[in-house]
């Protein structure tokens, strides 16, 4: 391995990046949504002579500047810095493969954010139809950011048989289109636009939500109704686009979705069920509280009432993306490369010659203890996803385990067998047997007391 | 459809309620977003009273106890799920329980004519702890026998009656099988029999007299005051506020379901880092706080003592700090009511870091 690892004890890496991403997508993706939002809004308040509607927008076009341009920006250069440190190998891999790629995407950034600042600061100062105009600049631009960034992101699930044809040939990047029209783009299009569009509306209610109905004579209460309706189109196509998404995933990650079916009444279904079934509840909710709170009496929509509708859109928003990265287990890059950064190509290599041995930022050298060897497998190999004593902590997993059982699940993870319990959702164990030692001699040391770690570091 | 509701409306006056409801309104302010919080609290009281019942067609009482929990979690299809909304539902009732508390507090709604809304809130503060309480011990593992232990030794220390009073609860001098048939008895029979009762009058004077406004809102002139229907615009928003949490309930039942430990063995060691709900971790935390100035049985006593006469003031304020807008009295109350608060959350978070 290439790259040295970097821990985070605690939440873990997973969580870095969950954390992070969701954040940022609620941004991003208002941001797309919310770009076709003020370019219709304004041209329909001079189609119809709304002209109370101009502050309000102009309010609207303020928020959406800072939280678009300042948080959205920084937790977009964040998720950045953290897949690069936690993921390096499979960052590597989207460089590699499309530097063309994120190189449009920066173009439609650049555009995005300078016509979104130019859009707000020449309210009242240019012609009302060239305003318009660069509104419709900024929709587009921003529009085009979600066409290409899910090429790349759909890519992780389903990079598609052509490029898999290929990987490792060094001529990868040459099937940029296939990789890049990969089985699930078109349907990830769809659903993550309605997820735009309803954002969209979400944030439109938080600016209007704290505005006097009495200031501006009925536009409060025109725009909140308005605005509502912008969940729902996502309301309707989402059931139907989520089946034609779901169609399209390739049949072992589907299975990791029936798995947690089948078992969910003895409640040993996996986390990704769980998740999935929260988000299709919390989505489907955001359109009723919506309906009752804001559509029904928009008078009286309040800021409490918006942070809730905001706090449901959290919840949909982070379930339905962690649903999505877990359902790509095992891998981070759909039969390519496992979420420990092993690809599969490698895996005999590293049975055969030892997984330490390639990874360059791990000791070495006749001094190096046991403890030390099976820390480093643990780093490379588990951390991605586990922690000692933190999130999905390995100690509270092997608790009362014996050195025979900790061994047993070691030896189910390496053989990988199609039917192991772990074989859908985590990525085989690899390296030689003295380094498989290792790393349960220091699996075992996490459940022992601090003398008897003393003595398995000696 | 018509005939339906005139049929209804013959026999149950659906229309003199339909004009009583529509009469009533809510007023509207900076702080209405606190008028949702009983409303949450009575969903979740909901949701408990129904999990609950889902919960005894499978719950044994008794030395089976243990065994029955973890068949309903582990062999009955969604035991897990319904135990663990259950359990949740137990925790955000209470939490919102406190919100409404101190809200009511705050907005000075104990003053007249609200007196016996805020004491039979308090009595129903008072049950719902002891719900907490007795439910906590039924699934007898080695966590919930050790802490029901713990919690018991607390009132074994008030003076004259309490040995009396813990033997009472216990079944004995030890917690064991009898004392989880009592604890269920409590918890699924006595304690519902008194807080639903209880809930109806709260729920009764609440319609009564209705949302009272804060000290802040009396200066503004009745003509400017602003107000929305009851029924349907705050009934409607109501229901909404109940998505949002039934939401959050379905969130952390369904990802943290709560864990079932090893059986119980009363020779056995107290699991590590055994200490009690966070919503008996204040009183727990100032206990043993107390406990390091005066130590032993007198120190313990005192505790209790100085509980008691909280509780007591906190009743009482209504005495205290009657309907004058801006009295000297009222300003006290509201400082008496930072310093509880402050007390609550500083001497809560001290349990939790101090371990």
């Amino acid at each position: 391995m290439n790259y040295p690892i970097w821990e985070v004890k605690g939440i873990g890496l997973p969580w870095v990046i969950g954390i992070i991403a969701i954040f940022h997508i609620m941004i991003s993706h208002f941001a797309v949504g919310g770009g076709l939002y003020l370019a219709l809004a304004e041209a329909k308040a001079i189609k119809e002579g709304r002209a109370n509607w101009f502050p309000l927008l102009q309010a609207h076009s303020k928020f959406f500047l800072v939280l678009t341009g300042v948080f959205g920006a920084v937790s977009g250069v964040g998720i950045w810095f953290s897949i690069g440190l936690i993921q390096p190998e499979a960052t590597s891999t989207l460089i590699h493969n499309f530097v063309f790629g994120w190189a449009i995407e920066w173009v439609f950034f650049i555009v995005e954010l300078t016509s979104a600042a130019v859009y707000y600061y020449t309210w009242n100062r240019i012609p009302a139809a060239l305003h318009l105009k660069v509104g419709w600049l900024y929709a587009i631009s921003s529009i085009c950011t979600l066409v290409i960034i899910n090429g790349i992101l759909t890519f992780m699930l389903t990079p598609g048989t052509t490029w898999l044809g290929v990987v490792g040939s060094g001529h990868e990047s040459s099937y940029f289109w296939n990789a890049f029209f990969n089985p699930t783009y078109w349907p990830s299009l769809v659903l993550r636009t309605l997820v735009c569009i309803s954002l969209a509306g979400v944030w439109a209610l938080v600016t209007y939500s704290r505005l006097d109905d009495d200031s501006y004579g009925n536009a409060k209460t025109q725009l909140i109704r308005w605005s509502t309706k912008w969940l729902a189109p996502a309301f309707l196509l989402m059931p139907v686009t989520f089946l034609w998404y779901i169609m399209m995933v390739p049949d072992a990650n589907k299975h990791l979705l029936e798995l947690g079916m089948a078992s969910i009444g003895q409640g040993s279904f996996t986390q990704v069920t769980r998740i999935a079934l929260l988000s299709v509840m919390s989505t489907s909710t955001i359109a009723a509280v919506a309906y009752l709170f804001a559509y029904k009496f928009p008078k009286d929509f309040s800021p409490s009432h918006s942070i809730a509708i905001l706090l449901l859109a959290l919840a949909a928003t982070g379930s339905t993306e962690y649903a999505r990265e877990a359902i790509r287990k095992p891998f981070v890059i759909g039969s390519h490369m496992y979420s420990n950064s092993v690809r599969v190509r490698d895996v005999a290599k590293f049975n055969q010659d030892g997984y330490l041995t390639h990874s360059m930022w791990t000791p070495s050298g006749p001094s190096v203890s046991q403890h030390e060897l099976g820390k480093a497998m643990f780093r490379g190999q588990c951390m991605s996803c586990h922690t000692e004593n933190g999130y999905r902590s390995m100690k509270r997993f092997l608790e009362g385990r014996d050195a025979k059982a900790v061994g047993n699940i070691l030896s189910m993870l390496r053989q990988n067998k199609s039917d192991s319990p772990y074989h859908a959702y985590m990525p085989p164990l690899v390296g030689k047997d003295e380094e498989v030692a290792a790393l349960q001699a220091f699996l075992l040391s996490l459940n022992q007391t601090t003398s008897a770690n003393a003595v398995a570091k000696r | 459809m018509s005939k339906v509701y005139d049929y209804l409306d013959e026999r149950l006056s659906i229309s003199e309620l339909k004009k009583f409801a529509g009469k009533k309104t809510v007023p509207l302010h900076k702080y209405s977003f606190w008028y949702y919080w009983g409303g949450i609290s009575l969903l979740c009281f909901l949701i408990q009273l129904v999990t609950g019942i889902l919960l005894i067609i499978y719950y044994k009482p008794g030395p089976d106890a243990y065994n029955s929990v973890r068949s309903l979690t582990y062999d009955v299809d969604f035991g897990w799920l319904i135990r663990s909304a259950h359990s949740w539902s137990a925790t955000i009732f209470l939490v919102s329980v406190f919100v409404h508390m101190f809200s009511v507090y705050f907005m000075k709604a104990y003053r007249k004519p609200r007196e016996f809304g805020w004491w039979s809130g308090m009595a129903l503060l008072i049950l719902g702890l002891l719900f907490g309480f007795s439910g906590y011990l039924l699934p007898m593992d080695q966590l919930s026998f050790v802490a029901t232990k713990v919690g018991l030794a607390i009132p074994e220390n008030i003076p004259l009656v309490g040995h009396t009073i813990a033997n009472l609860m216990r079944g004995g001098l030890e917690v064991s099988e009898i004392t989880v048939q009592r604890f269920f008895a409590w918890h699924a029979v006595v304690l519902p029999l008194l807080y639903l009762p209880l809930l109806m009058f709260h729920l009764f004077l609440v319609q009564k007299h209705g949302n009272a406004i804060p000290p802040s809102e009396e200066d503004v002139p009745m003509e400017k005051r602003k107000s929305i229907p009851f029924f349907p615009n705050f009934i409607l928003k109501d229901l909404a506020m109940w998505l949002v949490t039934l939401n959050a309930i379905a969130l952390v039942a369904s990802l943290f379901p709560p864990d079932l430990g090893k059986v119980t063995d009363p020779l056995g060691p107290a699991p590590a880092g055994v200490h009690p709900e966070w919503y008996f971790m204040s009183s727990f935390e100032t206990l043993k706080l107390i406990g390091k100035v005066i130590p032993g049985m007198l120190g313990e006593a005192a505790g209790i003592t100085i509980f008691t006469l909280g509780l007591v003031l906190w009743c009482l304020v209504p005495f205290f700090d009657t309907s004058s807008p801006k009295g000297r009295n009222g300003r006290y109350a509201t400082y008496f009511g930072i310093f509880c608060l402050g007390v609550l959350l500083v001497t809560t978070l001290l349990g939790y870091v101090a371990g």
